[in-house]
């Protein structure tokens, strides 16, 4: 129970304190996680949007891929990321892994499945005859579908808050293609691994209030921007 | 397949198609060589479900990427897709409304077609209030029961003034009540209106009240165009007269008559005297609240009567169907009777 108590404490004091390790490892898991985001949407929205909105062979096929995608292990996302950016790999010769970038993709990668299921999901909660409604009223095609983002915002909200959660939480794709170098690759969850690892408790409890409370800002501030 | 020479209204059409086609997975499902509508004037399209009158609706304002071919015509002139979402507005058969206000959503037709919001909801607020939902502007869109939703859809698409307004059966999902009051008050809006309108619908009801002209569709096809009493009284062949509510088909053989006749349930009785008399049995006895349902088995089928006095009936019972003269129609036998 001490233990737990002064790294609370120890914690506190980091946070309070202002230390500069702490806040540039979380300006750096706010970039990658955030970015990784940012990319899911931009891949997932569409193919999201496609499946629900759009009739082609293949399309249940997908919406199943996607759903399994969700469960996706990131230690497996980070092997097959790390393969293709190994030097001797497919995609070697960009000299990515261990970089920020590689984290973003690696990211990336995990979270594009959670956006293409849940945008799926959220706009085939809208009633199927809304574009052609829209339409009817003498909306353009563009029109309509961004009256239809707008319907369900707040689920598209919630698919991007599922998305930041998956990512700003994982380790495993993070310290495989990021490798874990401090004041570079270095992110929350990796750090609170390497303090725990070596006994520096109050550390790694500090890292993770930070996650926390990182994680319920973001969330905070996009529910806030989606009231009704 | 009579009168469908496009009938002259007097005035110039609004809107039409000619050689209209629509097809799906490589089958044909709406065939139309022409069909127009009149400014002011209003189109009732009577068919069974499944008949393509949401298709007919659709393609005519191309809406929901059909695949069709052929012409539509705004105004005489050959129209493309912008000119047909700048003139057409379309009430479906679900209200649709968005989340937001019952003002907001009267205002949202003319918000897609660019319109400043306060503009907007100044526009939109008279027609609230001429389909009698006024009252509830400030109110959630998401707490109306349905016929007050259907209202409002129906405001905002008169919101945006169309040139043509599409109601592909509005009423459907309604109860009785709520229908004749909604049916009542949007035949006084659009009485004073320059619109042109096409319902589409099942119930003939509807069309009495709403159309002038009514076209009968069955399986993609116009089968019967006119003046909407006409097309209810005088039904071109047995689908038509099925639609109608012809639905007691009387062939030759128990008429005596040259020629298929057919007639309504409310023009048979079970024992009156005159016109045609059928013998048949009871088959069953439905109370239907003012009247009772019989249907009886003769030689002709069974044939549903309209019996107001149906006491002491019962299955198995020996009765005679009589059919009064002026409820009989002569049915040209052009398509096959069993149909």
């Amino acid at each position: 129970m001490d233990v737990l108590l002064d790294g609370l404490r120890q914690a506190l004091s980091l946070l309070f304190s202002g230390d500069a390790g702490t806040w540039a490892i979380t300006l750096l898991t706010l970039r990658v996680s955030l970015g990784a985001t940012v990319v899911a949407a931009l891949v997932g929205v569409p193919i999201g949007a496609a499946i629900a909105l759009g009739s082609f062979p293949g399309r249940r096929v997908l919406l199943a891929a996607a759903n399994t995608g969700m469960g996706l292990p990131p230690v497996v996302v980070g092997l097959v990321v790390t393969v293709f950016l190994w030097r001797s790999g497919p995609l070697g010769g960009l000299g990515l892994l261990y970089t920020p970038t590689a984290m973003v993709v690696a990211q990336a990668v995990i979270a594009t499945p959670v956006v293409v299921a849940l945008v799926a999901a959220a706009l085939q909660q809208v009633d199927p005859e809304f574009l052609v409604q829209m339409q009817g009223l003498g909306a353009t095609r563009v029109r309509a579908l961004w009256a239809l983002g707008v319907e369900a915002r707040l689920p598209l909200l919630a698919a991007a808050m599922a998305a930041f959660g998956a990512v700003v939480s994982e380790v495993g794709a993070a310290q495989m293609v990021g490798g874990n170098i401090a004041g570079q690759t270095r992110v929350l969850t990796t750090a609170a691994v390497l303090a725990t690892s070596r006994g520096e408790f109050g550390l790694a409890i500090a890292f993770g209030l930070v996650l926390l409370l990182l994680a319920f800002a973001v969330n905070l501030v996009v529910t806030l921007a989606g009231r009704p | 397949m009579s009168e469908l020479a496009s009938e002259p209204s007097g005035q110039r059409p609004r809107i039409g198609c000619r050689d209209l086609r629509v097809s799906a997975r490589g089958r044909e499902l709406l065939h139309v060589p022409a069909l127009d509508v009149a400014a002011g004037d209003a189109l009732a399209v009577l068919g069974p479900n499944g008949a393509g009158k949401s298709t007919l609706l659709r393609a005519l304002a191309n809406l929901g990427g059909l695949h069709r071919t052929g012409e539509v015509l705004l105004d005489g002139r050959r129209a493309g897709s912008r000119e047909l979402r700048c003139a057409v507005a379309a009430v479906l058969q679900r209200p649709i409304l968005r989340h937001g206000s019952v003002a907001a959503n009267a205002a949202a037709g003319l918000r897609l077609r660019g319109t400043g919001r306060a503009e907007a909801r100044r526009r939109s607020a008279p027609w609230l209030d001429a389909l009698g939902v006024g009252h509830l502007a400030p109110r959630s869109a998401r707490t109306l029961s349905g016929g007050e939703a259907q209202r409002v859809a129906i405001a905002r698409a008169l919101a945006v003034a169309p040139r043509v307004l599409l109601l592909d059966e509005p009423f459907a999902g309604l109860d009785a009540t709520t229908r004749a009051d909604l049916l009542a008050d949007l035949h006084a809006v659009l009485d004073g209106l320059d619109t042109a309108t096409l319902l589409v619908t099942h119930d003939r009801h509807e069309a009495v009240a709403l159309a002038g002209r009514t076209a009968l569709l069955v399986a993609g096809r116009i089968r019967q165009l006119g003046p909407t009493e006409r097309v209810l009284d005088e039904p071109v062949d047995v689908d038509c007269a099925r639609l109608v509510g012809f639905t007691n088909l009387l062939p030759p053989a128990v008429t005596g008559r040259a020629e298929l006749c057919a007639a309504r349930p409310e023009h048979c009785s079970i024992g009156g005297a005159g016109g045609v008399r059928i013998p048949g049995t009871v088959r069953r006895v439905v109370p239907l609240g003012g009247a009772t349902r019989v249907d009886v088995d003769t030689a002709a089928g069974t044939l549903a009567c309209r019996a107001p006095g149906a006491e002491g009936l019962a299955p198995g019972h020996r009765v005679t169907v009589s059919v009064a003269e002026a409820g009989l129609r002569t049915i040209p036998t052009s398509g096959p009777f069993a149909g």
